[in-house]
């Protein structure tokens, strides 16, 4: 049936909506390569693609900018890509509501240029924002290093509309920034990793854009001082919105305007909003800083300080940043002191660390070039959320080899709520046409 | 069904004088704050956890079905039992049990009244930010299952921004952690849904809620316009400026005079309506956005700008805002009040419509209401004893549903469906929309146990009738 595949798909969509076949494998997930990717330009084909899908029990995985594709636990089917890129249009823009609707394969820079000229910013971030789409974000439920103050996507979702996996379009929430009207699917839909629809439509409530920002980087003789200091400047009225902590071997990757001593750590912290406020915020940081003993603080104005912001988004995502294995570990913001040590647990070489202190998670990175061995990436993993288990807190493995996530969910422990995902899954895509296997659980 | 047999093992659960059973004890949960009554076969008051899964599993297996009931204030009809239902009251599940200065978080059980732990958290330099105007009464446990919204959402977001984790109890018993202390846990986000599922879904038996520090500066003042629309231009001039201020609050010249006559708001008589602005954050940016506001005040028409000095005056304002429901006890004894939310540049438009339907029925209509998120609250005030008025108010409501929607807006704001306005549903949704919401609801409830008949449009239509308006309380 598969020979037949692209000549049916040619026939829903035009040739110009099928990839051709010698780049099928550019779409490849896990090193499955799908018998087909299709890239539609309406929702009628969108969900003609489905409808029939399904009647052939294909499995379908939607796709956005592709940027993360890596993620999740191995398809345990894959025959077609949905490739959403060329479904892209600023629906409705309305800047005295402070609403704006999208489809779902706008890219997130695209996006905000839009928005930009109408004054305003959707509070979204990404890794890799000029291909990243808002499908796929709100898919991601994905954040960036403002979170701690803004939140992640499924705060800023107002209204969505999906297409199932039987070919049906239907809609939630709506166009205004508060309601009750039914239950709120937004939350259910972002973060569902495209497992119960498709997304077409999502329409956000948004800030004004910010008249300034800056950022300040702050060197400390270790990770534990740059930490409590990290702590310490959260607890201030005037604390930044985003205030991370990267030991050296993460430094070397963003390439920052000074050396990082090997056992040292570094303290970035990131403003904006109005001009009086955000040069406040810059400047009693910096003195508080000092004060605690920073070998050394610099203040980062624009364009430097949303250059750094941008190579923090884009870390352990971008080429050049991405690793081996990278491991997320969330929990409670008092525990992230901790945490940044419990990779000594790991049984591996030291990682590369980013520890967001005023949300509570902890990245670490193995970019290292030597291939680390199967067994001790299982055991680090194993370990690591025994342990973060223990303190309410959880582990998802972000990268990791192939061979390794055969053995681990890359999400975590199943436990009682995954019978209810169960539930929710099956009756969302009874078939499990739509990315199966490669969510919690392997729903 | 709720036999005596039934109502001796629920006692044998939570002990017998948790119990009430006798038609007398029963009349005050009979209602809650809507038009809707039906008296409840029991009531329940469980003091833990572990007694209300046993009370679940208990009903579960008798086929009796369930409603979770906080304080009673909810407008919709959500606490209303269902035909042969009994209620699990939360009053007894109502302690703060910890507050987390560091992570600044509190951990409390559902009955704990909104007020109560914002006041409570207030010793330690923090508060909890969603302010239903019922706060002094409702319960924590009702705000998650209508997604309790109030002035200062406006900012900082509805109830579902400010729940991180949550212990419930499903129809059967089953007991589950929903979210958790860190702001993100993989796996679809249950907790989400779950906030604003009306009790459809299982009952709240401890919440985790995110708190937020003090501000540095809050600046509130009062704006004073000749009419409504004019206010509305300066709701609107503001938010088009970018500037999304702590609260935006619009006050008719109806509910003025009706404040006024119980108490000394400082609302001039004469105004046409008063907008209660507050700015919260750094000095610095409060400054800035305080020039900003009172030029679009000014520029848009208003007749005076008037600055709170102190705590003291900035207090008085808000009374003046808080009070009104209650004040409207003065004009008439019932009020019916509509939840519709329409884009923020509607608003104008909206209130004409609301003054047009006000005489098109005759029936005076008074408006308080959450104007920086677009959320109305006209509120239509009549004497039930005048015959077809009860009916005229409901097709006044209808009317204003219907045009709320038709400009791209929806049924409710803050208040929920309940038995209300499910009728009402197909105007949003259809039965496509409603269906993927049905498939979630029976993922967690699957035999529909968990107060039924809420929601989803059925055909049996509410019981028009209208609430008490009662003057003093605090809503
Ligand atoms: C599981 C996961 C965790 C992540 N965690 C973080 C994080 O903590 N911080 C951070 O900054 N970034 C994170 N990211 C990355 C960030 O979310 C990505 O920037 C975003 O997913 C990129 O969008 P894309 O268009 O490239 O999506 P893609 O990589 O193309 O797709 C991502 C996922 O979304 C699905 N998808 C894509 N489009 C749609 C659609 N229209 N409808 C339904 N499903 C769709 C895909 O099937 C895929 O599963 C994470 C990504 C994933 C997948
Ligand atoms: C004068 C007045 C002003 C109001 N102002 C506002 C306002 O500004 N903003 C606003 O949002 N609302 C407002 N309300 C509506 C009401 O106060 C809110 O909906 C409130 O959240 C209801 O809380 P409650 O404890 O009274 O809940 P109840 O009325 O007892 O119950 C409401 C719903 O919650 C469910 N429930 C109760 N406890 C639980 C639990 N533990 N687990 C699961 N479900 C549960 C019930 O089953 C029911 O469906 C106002 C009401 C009045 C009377």
């Amino acid at each position: 049936m598969t020979s037949t595949l692209p000549e049916k798909l040619a026939s829903l969509l035009g040739n110009h909506g099928v990839v051709p076949a010698n780049r099928l494998a550019e779409y490849s997930i896990d090193g499955l390569v799908p018998a087909s990717v299709v890239q539609p330009t309406s929702r009628e084909a969108i969900a003609e693609v489905l409808r029939w899908a399904a009647a052939e029990k294909l499995a379908v995985s939607p796709r956005g900018g592709g940027t993360q594709m890596s993620l999740g636990n191995t398809p345990s089917k894959l025959d077609l890509v949905m490739d959403l890129s060329k479904y892209h249009r600023l629906l409705d823009y309305q800047p005295a509501d402070l609403t704006a609707t999208v489809e779902a394969g706008i890219t997130l820079e695209a996006f905000q240029r839009e928005l930009a000229q109408g004054g305003n910013l959707a509070s979204l971030e990404a890794p890799m924002a000029d291909r990243a789409t808002i499908g796929g974000i709100l898919a991601a439920n994905s954040s960036g290093p403002l979170r701690h103050s803004y939140g992640p996507a499924r705060d800023w979702l107002i209204g969505i509309s999906i297409v199932g996996p039987d070919g049906g379009e239907t809609k939630a929430g709506g166009k205004v920034v508060k309601n009750v009207t039914g239950y709120d699917l937004n939350k259910l839909y972002t973060g569902s990793l495209g497992t119960l629809g498709v997304i077409v439509e999502a329409t956000f409530k948004l800030a004004p854009f910010p008249t300034d920002s800056g950022a300040l980087v702050a060197v400390f003789p270790s990770m534990q001082t740059a930490m409590d200091e990290a702590r310490n400047l959260l607890a201030q009225i005037y604390s930044p919105q985003g205030v991370h902590i990267v030991n050296a071997l993460t430094a070397e990757k963003l390439d920052l305007p000074f050396n990082v001593p090997t056992d040292g750590a570094c303290v970035m912290a990131f403003c904006s909003g109005r001009s009086r406020a955000v040069q406040r915020r810059l400047e009693e940081s910096a003195t508080l800083l000092l004060e605690r003993n920073a070998s050394q603080v610099e203040r980062l104005d624009e364009p430097s300080g949303a250059a750094l912001l941008r190579r923090l988004t884009d870390l352990g995502w971008s080429a050049a940043t991405t690793p081996q294995l990278s491991l997320k570990i969330n929990v409670s913001p008092s525990l992230v002191p901790k945490a940044i040590a419990w990779h000594q647990n790991s049984g591996i070489d030291p990682p590369g660390i980013l520890a967001d202190a005023g949300f509570g998670s902890v990245r670490l990175f193995w970019w290292g070039e030597e291939a680390l061995p199967i067994s001790g990436v299982i055991e680090a993993i194993v370990r690591l959320r025994a342990i973060a288990q223990e303190s309410g807190g959880s582990v998802v493995v972000e990268h990791c080899p192939l061979p390794a996530k055969a053995q681990v969910d890359v999400w975590g422990d199943t436990s009682v709520e995954v019978e209810l995902m169960r539930r929710i899954k099956h009756a969302f895509d009874p078939l499990g046409t739509l990315n199966p296997g490669r969510f919690m659980g392997r729903l | 069904m709720v036999t005596a047999k039934f109502i001796q093992q629920l006692g044998a659960i939570v002990g017998a004088e948790d119990v009430i059973s006798h038609p007398e004890d029963l009349l005050v949960y009979e209602y809650d704050g809507s038009v809707d009554r039906s008296m409840p076969g029991a009531v329940v008051f469980p003091t833990c956890t572990e007694e209300v899964s046993r009370v679940l599993a208990l009903a579960h297996r008798e086929g009796v079905p369930v409603v979770g009931r906080g304080s009673g204030t909810g407008l919709s009809g959500g606490a209303i039992a269902p035909e042969g239902g009994i209620q699990i009251a939360f009053t007894k599940m109502n302690h703060i049990l910890e507050v987390d200065t560091e992570n600044r978080t509190a951990t409390i059980e559902p009955g704990v009244v909104n007020l109560d732990l914002d006041n409570y958290v207030r010793k330690f330099g923090m508060r909890y930010a969603p302010d239903p105007s019922s706060q002094k009464a409702c319960s924590l446990g009702g705000n998650i299952a209508e997604n309790a919204g109030g002035p200062h959402c406006l900012a900082y977001g509805t109830t579902t921004n400010h729940v991180l984790g949550m212990e419930v109890v499903l129809e059967d018993g089953t007991v589950m952690n929903l979210g958790g202390p860190t702001r993100e846990t993989p796996g679809y986000d249950l907790r989400g849904v779950f906030v604003g599922s009306e009790g459809t879904f299982g009952v709240a038996t401890k919440i985790m809620v995110r708190l937020l520090p003090l501000p540095e500066m809050v600046k509130t003042f009062l704006g004073i316009f000749p009419d409504i629309d004019t206010a509305c231009t300066a709701v609107s001039a503001i938010i088009g400026h970018g500037i999304v201020p702590a609260a935006l609050e619009m006050i008719d010249a109806l509910s003025i005079k009706a404040v006024q006559s119980v108490t000394d708001a400082g609302y001039p008589a004469d105004a046409g309506a008063v907008l209660l602005v507050e700015l919260e954050g750094l000095k610095e940016e409060v400054e800035d956005v305080t020039k900003e506001v009172e030029s679009a005040l000014w520029d848009t028409g208003a007749r005076d700008v008037r600055i709170a000095e102190d705590p003291a005056d900035r207090e008085k304002l808000w009374v003046g805002r808080k009070t009104a429901f209650g004040a409207f006890g003065t004009i008439a004894p019932n009020y019916y009040l509509v939840d519709g939310v329409v884009p923020r540049t509607r608003l104008a438009q909206v209130m004409r419509k609301v003054s047009e339907v006000s005489e098109k029925y005759r029936i005076t209509i008074a408006n308080v209401f959450h104007a920086g998120d677009g959320n109305l609250h006209p509120c239509m005030l009549f004497d039930e004893r005048e015959p077809g008025v009860s009916e005229r108010a409901a097709q006044a409501a209808q009317e204003l549903m219907e045009y709320c929607v038709g400009v791209g807006g929806t049924l409710s704001g803050e208040h929920g469906i309940g038995l209300e306005k499910k009728e009402y549903m197909p105007l949003v949704f259809n039965e496509a929309d409603l269906d993927q919401m049905r498939k979630v609801r029976d993922a967690f409830a699957p035999s529909n146990r968990m107060n039924p008949g809420k929601i989803f449009p059925d055909g049996v239509s509410y019981h028009a009738g209208s609430h008490r308006a009662a003057p003093g309380m605090y809503i």
